[in-house]
């Protein structure tokens, strides 16, 4: 066990502060069909606003897909992470997220549960790395990306108010609006 | 068996006699201490040496008097385990980060630049640490007396070499070298009898601290073979910390405008005050009462009151370091750490703000049952990142390795105030994983035929 772990290396591919990270397994024989119904599931209702709680909880992960295919024998989990995929995966063994990993994998051969020592062994000897993977905002993380919007929301909502347009004209403000950083947010503000 | 079930426990009998000392005392206030590293040129000595030294390493909690305490360590890189002839078998069944030693996994923790392993102070990194002794005691002569026989046996066990030591004391002031009292923070281990110093934490499973028990997964940890070598053992990464104390008083002069805003800055970057009050308690100003009462000095939580950090910054190096239960990525519990820092050198003078050239600094000690979940985690996640709280990129401001280039959030109404162009304000000078055994482990391992 040990020794499997030393010459297993994380090699998903890398592009500014992302990682790909894909994982194909076997679906175990005659599962096909529990599988599918485990991922509607998982989309359906309740369980899909627990998925946007999951998304929450991580905090790190930019987006997933499971995906069955070769006839319903194989299994394909592509996803992209801040950072690298293992950081969190003790962390996840305890929350939501595990036990949607958990639902999903157990379909899959020689799954040994995510909360298991060993599950880190399992995933990196059935991950494939990217041959090309690009990234249209490379520098951002999952936790920028909301940040950014929630402050765009709010900016857009100052737009909204008379209160700011007056607050433009008012002379007491032309030292802040002369300030290069504020002409910079005026001009993301004029379209 | 000789289990001793603690206070707080629930029904774990932790094998606490067989626990070496070192592993989960608190470290005594004031302390005197000593690191010394061996290189073991021939098994058998080292073999002999630990017969020798066996008989002083202490076990368990303290004594009815802790104050006239004192207790010797032995711990062993993986290095030292192959010297005194582990069989390979066995060496391979250790953890990974332990197998590859502190050097190897400077990337990923981020000793880089000047705290890269080619900077290192010798004989850190060279594969030639092979074992650890350390001792810890209230003052000098109970130091000594424990040393003593340890002592004679480094010097009269041919085979052996004593490659390196480091004396380590309080400083007159009682506070680091930053100025800053340290120390407080202690977890609250299940079915240890040692109470934690945060009375609102819920106890952590001891297989987090030591090996052969339940850990928070709920599984056993991952552990050496054999079972003898393994169990009441634990792993230990040491660290030798050099701090620029002239650095940061300079930064903290240059980015404030008076005393006041000074000494607000420089707790804001701790999260607590000098006198070791937390900021979370005690948000406008220092607070030296309750930062000498034991039962609230550390009692506190951050989501209830402090959820924004506007008392104490979620970027402050206490709250990065343990963030309690304040929102972040991952489970904070799965991150405990018993954190034993002991200082080195002369204190920088009051008032001085220009280098004096001396070494100063600290030497880290941190342990817990999984170095890769708990130690690694901390540094390459929580100290040198700041993504898990939400600013991506920046690092703890008092140990990050800013480089010039680091930037501090300090949440503040109405607009937050943000630090630049942050310098290092520490540079690690070297450091070992070690691992800790149980006393039996000690004695299987003074036994190894061959």
């Amino acid at each position: 066990m040990a020794a499997t772990s030393a010459q297993l290396e994380r090699k998903g591919a890398k592009d500014g502060v992302c990682t790909e990270f894909t994982v194909f397994a076997k679906i175990k024989a005659g599962h096909a069909e529990a599988l599918r119904e485990v991922l509607a599931e998982l989309t359906a209702g309740a369980a899909d606003m627990s998925a946007r709680a999951a998304l929450r909880e991580i905090g790190t992960l930019h987006d997933a897909r499971h995906v069955m295919f070769d006839n319903d024998t194989r299994f394909m989990f592509a996803s992209v992470f801040d950072g690298t995929w293992d950081t969190y995966i003790d962390d996840f063994g305890k929350t939501v997220v595990g036990e949607r990993f958990d639902m999903v994998f157990r379909h899959c051969e020689g799954f040994p549960g995510i909360a298991d020592p060993g599950i880190k062994d399992w995933f990196l000897e059935r991950q494939a790395p990217a041959g090309v993977f690009v990234s249209s905002y490379p520098d951002l993380t999952v936790q920028q990306i909301w940040k950014d919007q929630r402050v765009n929301e709010a900016f857009q909502e100052v737009l909204d108010t008379p209160e700011f347009r007056e607050a433009l004209d008012n002379p007491a403000n032309a030292a802040l609006k002369a300030t290069p950083a504020f002409q910079k947010l005026m001009k993301e503000a004029q379209a | 068996m000789t289990a001793a079930t603690g206070l707080s426990g629930a029904g774990v009998g932790i094998e606490i006699d067989d626990i070496q000392s070192g592993a989960l005392r608190p470290r005594p206030v004031p302390y005197e201490g000593e690191f010394n590293f061996l290189r073991v040129d021939d098994r058998h000595a080292g073999r002999a040496l630990l017969r020798r030294l066996i008989p002083t390493i202490g076990g368990g909690l303290a004594g009815p008097d802790p104050s006239r305490d004192a207790w010797v360590a032995v711990a062993f890189t993986y290095q030292g385990l192959r010297a005194l002839g582990v069989p390979q078998e066995s060496l391979d069944s250790f953890s990974r980060p332990f197998r590859e030693g502190m050097a190897a996994r400077a990337d990923q923790i981020g000793d880089v630049g000047e705290s890269a392993p080619a900077n290192w102070e010798p004989p850190f990194g060279t594969g030639e640490v092979h074992i650890a002794v350390s001792a810890l005691s209230t003052d000098a002569a109970r130091l000594a007396k424990a040393l003593e026989r340890a002592r004679v046996a480094f010097h009269e066990t041919p085979g052996v070499e004593l490659i390196w030591q480091q004396e380590v004391r309080q400083l007159p002031t009682g506070r680091t070298t930053f100025g800053f009292r340290d120390g407080i923070s202690h977890p609250n281990i299940e079915g240890l009898g040692l109470p934690g110093s945060n009375p609102r934490e819920a106890p952590i499973k001891a297989g987090e601290f030591i090996l052969g028990y339940p850990c928070e997964t709920g599984g056993l940890p991952p552990m050496p073979s054999p079972d003898v070598l393994g169990r009441n053992g634990t792993y230990v990464a040491v660290r030798k910390i050099h701090t620029k104390a002239a650095a940061w008083r300079r930064y903290l002069r240059a980015n404030t405008s008076g005393a006041e805003d000074e000494a607000l800055l420089a707790a804001k970057m701790v999260g607590r005050w000098p006198s070791g009050a937390p900021l979370t308690l005690t948000p406008e100003h220092d607070d030296p009462e309750l930062a000498a009462d034991p039962h609230r000095n550390n009692d506190f939580l951050y989501r209830e009151n402090d959820e924004q950090g506007l008392r104490c910054p979620a970027g402050a190096h206490i709250r990065r370091v343990n963030p309690r239960d304040a929102a972040i990525i991952g489970d904070a519990r799965m991150h405990r750490l018993i954190r034993r820092g002991t200082t080195y050198g002369p204190p920088l003078p009051e008032g001085v703000l220009e280098d004096d050239g001396a070494d100063r600094g600290l030497v880290g000690v941190f342990i817990g049952a999984h170095l890769e979940r708990q130690f690694e985690f901390i540094k390459a996640e929580w100290v040198n990142d700041g993504n898990f709280i939400g600013y991506p990129g920046e690092q703890d401001p008092v140990a990050g390795h800013h480089n010039g280039t680091g930037s501090v959030t300090i949440p503040e109404k109405p607009v937050r105030r943000r630090l630049r162009n942050l310098p290092s304000f520490v540079a690690t000078r070297g450091g070992e994983y070690c691992f800790l055994p149980g006393l039996r482990a000690l004695r299987w391992i003074a036994e190894l035929q061959d």
